[in-house]
Order: C-alpha cells, then structure tokens, then sequence
C-alpha cells in the first residue's frame, strides 16, 4: 500500500504549496510588482492564523472567543486584520526607501510573535488554539484531503486571476511605472506612497489569508507552528528564484523550493540524531546561499518578467 | 598651439538615445573656452562625456595627446583634468579645509604650497576655513568647490554652470578668479547659461546646438555674429 | 521608588545594554551611510563574534577581555570576506538587492553558529559576580569594563574619522559619493575600511553582550531592532547620534517594564522606530534620510 502513502503525502505538499503560492502572490505584489521589501511575512501569517482560529473556533474558556463562526467568515477576518496591521506601518514607512520598511516590518513580525507567546487571554500562549474547524473536514482522511486541496485550489486560482487582471489593469501598469522610475511617475502626478500604501495593504492581506488557510489546515496553530525567519525567507526566496513581477513564475518558485526543502528535510532525517540537528541547520545554511546565488547570477528567475516591461526589480542596469 | 584637450566627433548619451551627435572641441594651455548653447544642446552632457560620464559611442578625448576615452575618474583626475559639476559639489559636512584636503587626496608630500595658492586666491575661504562647506553661502560654496579641484595643480579645470543662481557681484567674482587661474597656467573649460557675459569673458566660444558644434571662434567674434545673437543672446 | 533604585534597577542596565546597542548602532549607520543599505545581518555578525570569543575563551582559556583584539580582528575578517564574496557583485543593482542578500547571510551566518556551537545557551564564565559598591550605586565590574570599553572604541574611531586620510575619506563617501570619486577616492578600498571597522564593533557588541548576559543563537538577531532604532534615532551618519541613541534606546527599554511586561521590552525599540520615522526621519543630530 505504499503507492497510497505517496498519493497521500503528495496531496499534503500540494495543499502547501498552494498556502505558500497565496503568500508568494501577495510578496509579488509587494516587491515584484511595487519594489517593496517586506521581512515580516511570518507576522502577517500569523496575524491570519490567529484571527481566524479566535473567529472560529468553538467557544472556550480563559480566551478571547472562540466566536463559532462559519470558516468563511474567519478568512475574511484574517485578511482585514492583516491589512489593518499592514496599513499604520505602511503608512510611516512607505514615504522612504524600501529600507525602512524592510527593519519595520521585521520589527513587526517580532511584535507579533511576543504578542502571541504571552497574550494568554488571546491566543492561548504556548498552548495554541485547537479545534478550528476545517471545512469538509468530517470526511474521511484521504477525502478530507483532497477536499482541501480544492478548496485551496480555487482560491489561489480566484487570487491569481484577480492579482492578473489587477495588473494587467491601468492600475497595475501605474504600479510598475512607479517602481521602475518614481521620478516621472511622480511628474505624471500619481500619489506614489498612496498608491504603494494600496499594494502593501493588498499584499499583506493576501497573506493573512494564508494564515487562514493553513490554521484550518492544521485544526490547529500554536507559536511554534512556523519559524519566522524560515518561513519568511522560504517565501522570498520562492519568488525570487520563480521570477519576481511574473505570478506564474511566483507560483512556480513555490512548487520548487517547496518540494526542494521538504525532500531535503525527508532525507535528513534518516540521519542519526546528532548529525540530523546538525543538518537541518545545514539546509538554512543552503537555501541561504541559494539565494546568493540566484541574486548573482539569474536575477530575473526561472520566469522572469514579461518582456516589453522593463528589467524586474534588482536586475542590473547596464 | 598643440591642443591640451582634443575632443573629436564625439557621440554618446545616458540611456540608449545619443544627446551628442558628433562634438568638436579643443582647448590650448592656459586658455578660457567657454561652452554655450540652448536648454538641450548637449553643453553639460560634453563637458562629463570628458569624464566619462555617461555612455560614448563613437569619437575620442585626448589629454595632452594620451587618449582617456572611457577611463575611470579618478585616472582621469591623475591625468590632470578636474571637474566641479553644477550641483552638488562640495562636501556640506566638512569644513572648508577638509573639502581642500579632499581635493588633494591624490597627492601626498608637503601640501603648504597648494594650500598657499588656493587661499590666495580665495581670500573669503581662508577666513572661512574652519566653516561646515554646508554653511555657505552659494558663491562660497562656488568657490570651494572650485578651491578643492584646485588642489591637485590640474592642467585644465571643468567648470560646469559655475555661476547658475549667483548674484551678478558673485558672478563677476567668479570670472574674475577663473582668469587669475587661467594666469597660473591652469586651462579652464566652462559650461555656462550667461551666454553674453561669458563670451565676453572667455578667450575662445563654442556654441552647440541639438548635440552639435554650431559655431565656434573668439569670444568677440560670436558676440557679434548675428546668428548666434538670434539664437540665444535675445538681442 | 527612590532614585538610588531607580539607578540601580534601571539606569545601570539601561546604560550597559545601551552601551552594547551602541556598539552596534554605530555599524549600522556607518554601513547605511556610506555604503547606502540597511545591513540586516548585523546582529548576526554579532553573534558570530560573540561564540568566535567563547571559542577563545574554551581553547586558549584567557579570559574574554583578553580575547577582544582577536575576535574583533576575526570578525573583520569575516565581514570583509562577506562583502568581497557576496554583497560586492550586487554594487551596480538597486540597494535593496544587497538588503535582501543581508538577510540571507543573516541566516547563512546563524545556521553556522548553531551548527557549530549548538542551540543551547552558554556563558563565558561560571558563577555569579556580585555587584561592587560604590556610595550606594551597585555596578559589576564587567559592566563598567562594557561601558569604558565603548566610550573608548568611539573615541578611537572618531580620532581615525576626523583625523586619518582615509578616515576623511570615508566621511566625504559618506557626503557625496560622486565628489568623492571624483576627487580620486579608492571606493573599494573605502568599502574595506569600513566592512573590517563595522566587523570589529560588531565582534565587540556580540562579546559585551554575551559576557553581560548569556550567549545563544538568537542574540544577535533580538539585537538588530534596538541597534536600527538606535541608528535612526540618532541620525543616520552620526557617530555620535548612534551612541546616543543606543544609550536611550538600552534606558528606555529598562524604563519600560515599570509600565509593561518584561516580554515586551523589544516593543520599545520598535515605538521609537516608528516615532522617529513619524516625526523626525533625520534624527536627533540631523542625519541623511534615503
């Protein structure tokens, strides 16, 4: 029956891939797109997950909620709260250079990552919610699964072609114009922090929502749930290395690191103890690197950017 | 007189677009050649094609007979030719003395003399010299900029838009210390927006026009040439 | 609450780790100001010098005052050998390719320490240290040697700013890059300049703050907030607004827990980020805003 274990196992990574597809879109829009660099991506995970486990969890003693509320309504909360997070620091950092944003939004996940360690009242602490209700979830294991997965699907399918059309919209041409040169698009008379406010705020919801949907995944989110440091810079390096400003190549980025990292954590952990601990460190130790790499050398990414726009964000200009 | 600096049929530009369609220019030891032209004409965009600048496409620079096309600044600096751009040109956050030190950061040895000369010739700055370059007032400021290029004993200076927002008083200053420098034995190149006065001033002109030479001769000469009178000395 | 308390409990600690932070901050703003991007693996380079030291102290048992010179010369040498190998091939792109390569060495340098030297805490040395006394104000010797030893790195470097050639050079860098090629400045030997000063001070925060407190992977990392907040509170560029800025930042954060829980220390650093951005981006001493 080991066909069955495989089958199940690659529903499992598909249903990842496609939470971290929703995180690398909204990256996307963020720095593909605009040019602005978000560090805290784990916080607003969080701040997703946690929302929606506290609107819809059954309702529980010595917390804030559980509200029992319908999943859906619980993924729209994550999303707002997200934004309603992303909006103040946007709003103080986004008059500078990507910079300040980038130490502002890693202070931001730090913020939220104590917040959710020592808010007993609203998170639970270390314990974590439990119980959050995933939709379909009284099917059988595998059909659970799968039902998942099409949840999941469907909405990275409905976010791609929103995020697309969004794009390919006088909006979305706007936004390239400013990231490629803020000068003559200042001229032309756009509000450029406003219209970067927009994407940021619209990019960090999108990862809220990712959150969500991987709390309802795991019934379950505590704060050990994700590494921040990782499961940010697994995000950016999904991107970069997919093609940052193309979302099929943002898409792309995830299924390959992804199953890269998921493969490489299967193999050491056939390691004796010692060596394994050792290795998982080795594995950072490497996807950092190949970000160096894919920075140095193939800044444009597997898919890079349409052509008859310009060079994506950090490709040299000759 | 052999030409100090040769510039022959030169192309090139910033993007992928040429703003210089094949420039002309010379200029002897000790001379004043002074650039003019319309908004556009490419006369700042010559002068740091000297510097290597931006992207040359076609032609060549000589400095007393050695080739510098597309060399990197500071051999070119070493080379004898200084610039001090339009804007931007000193150090705001350091003092007038710093900003002279800088300027001879290529040298080493006993540097009195160079100092001597310099605040010889900038009275203003000596008194000045422990003064934030920030502090300044603008024709100060022009004139430290101009002090710090001076520092390394150039054989010829690039002065783009040397008088841009100063008052006529600081303007006749300025000329007026550009010919002390040219009588040191130092050739000076300048870019300039006053076109009458400059000509006036000037040993020999250069107008261009659209990326190209127009006219060229004694500063006298152009000043009486109707054309260029019509172009942009507005009568 | 008396003010021999108020001493004791918060203004020592605050100035100790406000020393540290300082350390660090003038790094930061060097980086920022000369080479022109936020350096996000700071703290981890911090970190790195901090167990280089503990390498020291194990392997040639001297204790780690002794071990100082070295580790700052060790991690210079790292942070030069990070420039040469990674960040100096992204110089022409955008700088926020270099912030986001930072990042990545950030975690590059970490995952070497904790392969290395493992995740568990250590210290440089065993047992407790009581406090001197003096009039009432308790002070360990070790956080007086903390706070000496950064007023005197800064001093030194202020001499080499203002006094050296290449000190000046890093200074007019610093001001306008442009005239600074132009007057014939080496960029690239700047950017060694300032990578192995950087290095140093970073070694020397990483090793002031384990040997005032514990060493662990994470340290340099929670330091990166309160050592930018510091950088930016000062001003951007100014030597002098880094120091200022980490002292207030380490007293403020002290200052905090009589209002806030203790886990919530980090928030304060991350309030005078964002007030400061607010309300005065140059900073305290008019520094650059990019």
């Amino acid at each position: 029956m080991e066909w069955i274990g495989f089958a199940n196992y690659a529903v499992f990574m598909a249903i990842f891939i496609c939470i971290y597809a929703l995180l690398s879109l909204g990256l996307n829009i963020q720095w593909g797109f605009t040019g602005l660099f978000n560090a805290g991506i784990a916080g607003f995970f969080a701040v997703g997950a946690y929302t929606s486990a506290v609107l819809t969890s059954p309702a529980a003693d010595g917390r804030l909620g559980g509200f029992d509320l319908p999943f859906w309504v619980g993924w729209i909360g994550a999303m707002v709260a997200a934004a309603l997070i992303a909006w103040p620091i946007g709003k103080i950092c986004l008059r500078f250079r990507s910079d300040y944003l980038a130490i502002a939004t890693i202070g931001v996940a730090e913020i939220i990552r104590l917040v959710i360690k020592s808010e007993d009242w609203l998170t639970n602490s270390a314990r974590g919610i439990t119980d959050i209700p995933r939709p379909l979830g009284d099917l059988s294991y595998t059909m659970s699964q799968l039902a998942y997965l099409g949840i999941v699907m469907a909405i990275l399918l409905v976010a791609y072609l929103m995020v697309e059309r969004q794009i390919a919209s006088p909006w979305g041409r706007m936004m390239r114009a400013i990231r490629d040169n803020e000068d003559a698009a200042r001229a032309m008379g756009k509000d450029v922090p406003y219209r970067r406010l927009e994407a940021f705020i619209f990019g960090s919801a999108l990862m809220g929502l990712g959150g969500a949907l991987f709390a309802h995944f795991n019934r379950s989110i505590t704060p050990e749930a994700i590494d921040p440091m990782v499961a940010t810079f697994l995000v950016w390096i999904m991107l970069i290395l997919g093609g940052s400003g193309n979302n099929r190549g943002a898409i792309l980025g995830v299924a390959v690191v992804w199953i890269i990292w998921s493969l490489s954590e299967i193999v050491t952990d056939q390691f004796p103890h010692e060596y394994a601990v050792k290795a998982k460190y080795l594995r950072i130790f490497l996807i950092g690197l190949m970000l160096q790499l894919v920075l140095r050398f193939r800044p444009e990414g597997l898919l890079p950017e349409a052509s008859g726009e310009r060079k994506p964000v950090g490709k040299p200009s000759d | 007189m052999k030409p100090l600096l040769q510039m022959t049929d030169l192309h090139g530009g910033y993007g992928d677009a040429n703003i210089l369609h094949g420039v002309n220019l010379h200029v002897a030891p000790a001379e004043i050649v002074v650039i003019v032209g319309p908004n556009g004409a490419g006369k700042s965009t010559a002068m740091k094609a000297i510097f290597g600048l931006l992207k040359i496409r076609g032609g060549s620079v000589t400095v007393g007979g050695v080739d510098i096309t597309g060399w990197e600044p500071n051999r070119i600096v070493e080379a004898g030719v200084c610039y001090v751009p339009q804007v931007d040109n000193v150090f705001r956050e350091m003092t007038v003395h710093e900003n002279l030190e800088m300027g001879a950061f290529l040298r080493s040895g006993d540097l009195s003399a160079a100092y001597d000369r310099v605040y010889g010739l900038f009275p203003d700055l000596k008194e000045r010299r422990k003064a934030l370059a920030g502090n300044l007032s603008g024709g100060q400021r022009q004139m430290v900029a101009m002090g710090r290029a001076l520092m390394l004993e150039p054989k010829i200076l690039l002065l783009d838009e040397p008088t841009a927002g100063l008052s006529p008083k600081y303007m006749e200053q300025i000329f007026q210390i550009s010919r002390d420098v040219r009588d040191t034995g130092v050739a000076i190149l300048l870019v300039e927006q006053h076109a009458k006065q400059a000509l006036a001033f000037a040993d020999r002109g250069y107008v261009l026009a659209s990326g190209c030479n127009r006219h060229e001769g004694t500063g006298a000469d152009l000043l009486a040439d109707r054309d260029v009178a019509d172009m942009f000395l507005g009568g | 609450m008396g003010a021999l308390e108020i001493i004791n409990f918060y203004l020592v600690p605050g100035l100790v780790v406000g020393s540290i932070y300082a350390l660090g901050a003038v790094g930061i703003t060097l980086v920022f100001a000369i080479l022109r991007y936020a350096h996000l693996a700071h703290g981890d380079l911090a970190t790195l010098g901090a167990f280089l030291g503990l390498g020291l102290v194990t392997a040639l048992g001297i204790s780690p005052y002794l071990a100082l010179t070295a580790v700052m010369a060790l991690t210079a040498v790292v942070a030069v050998g990070i420039d040469r190998v990674f960040y100096d091939y992204l110089r022409e792109r955008p700088k926020i390719v270099t912030v986001m390569a930072s990042l990545g060495i950030a975690l590059m340098v970490r995952a070497i320490v904790q392969m290395v030297w493992g995740v568990d805490s250590q210290t440089y040395t065993r047992g407790i240290v009581r406090p001197e006394n003096w009039f009432g104000i308790r002070v360990r010797d070790r956080e007086l040697i903390t706070i000496v030893a950064m007023i005197v790195l800064v001093v030194a470097l202020q001499l080499f700013l203002q006094r050296s050639k290449w000190g000046k050079a890093m200074r007019a860098m610093s001001d306008n890059p442009d005239l600074a090629l132009l007057s014939g400045v080496d960029n690239g030997k700047v950017v060694t300049i300032t990578w192995v000063i950087v290095g140093g001070l970073c070694a020397a925060a990483g090793l002031f703050l384990g040997l005032n407190f514990e060493l662990k992977a994470m340290m340099g990392w929670s330091m990166l907030l309160p050592m930018f907040a510091a950088a930016i509170l000062g001003g951007v560029g100014r030597v002098e607004g880094a120091v200022l800025g980490g002292l207030i930042v380490g007293v403020a954060e002290e200052m905090s827990t009589l209002f806030l829980p203790t886990e919530y220390k980090a928030a304060t650093a991350f309030a005078i980020l964002l007030l400061m951005l607010l309300v005065r981006p140059t900073g305290l001493l008019r520094g650059k805003v990019l």
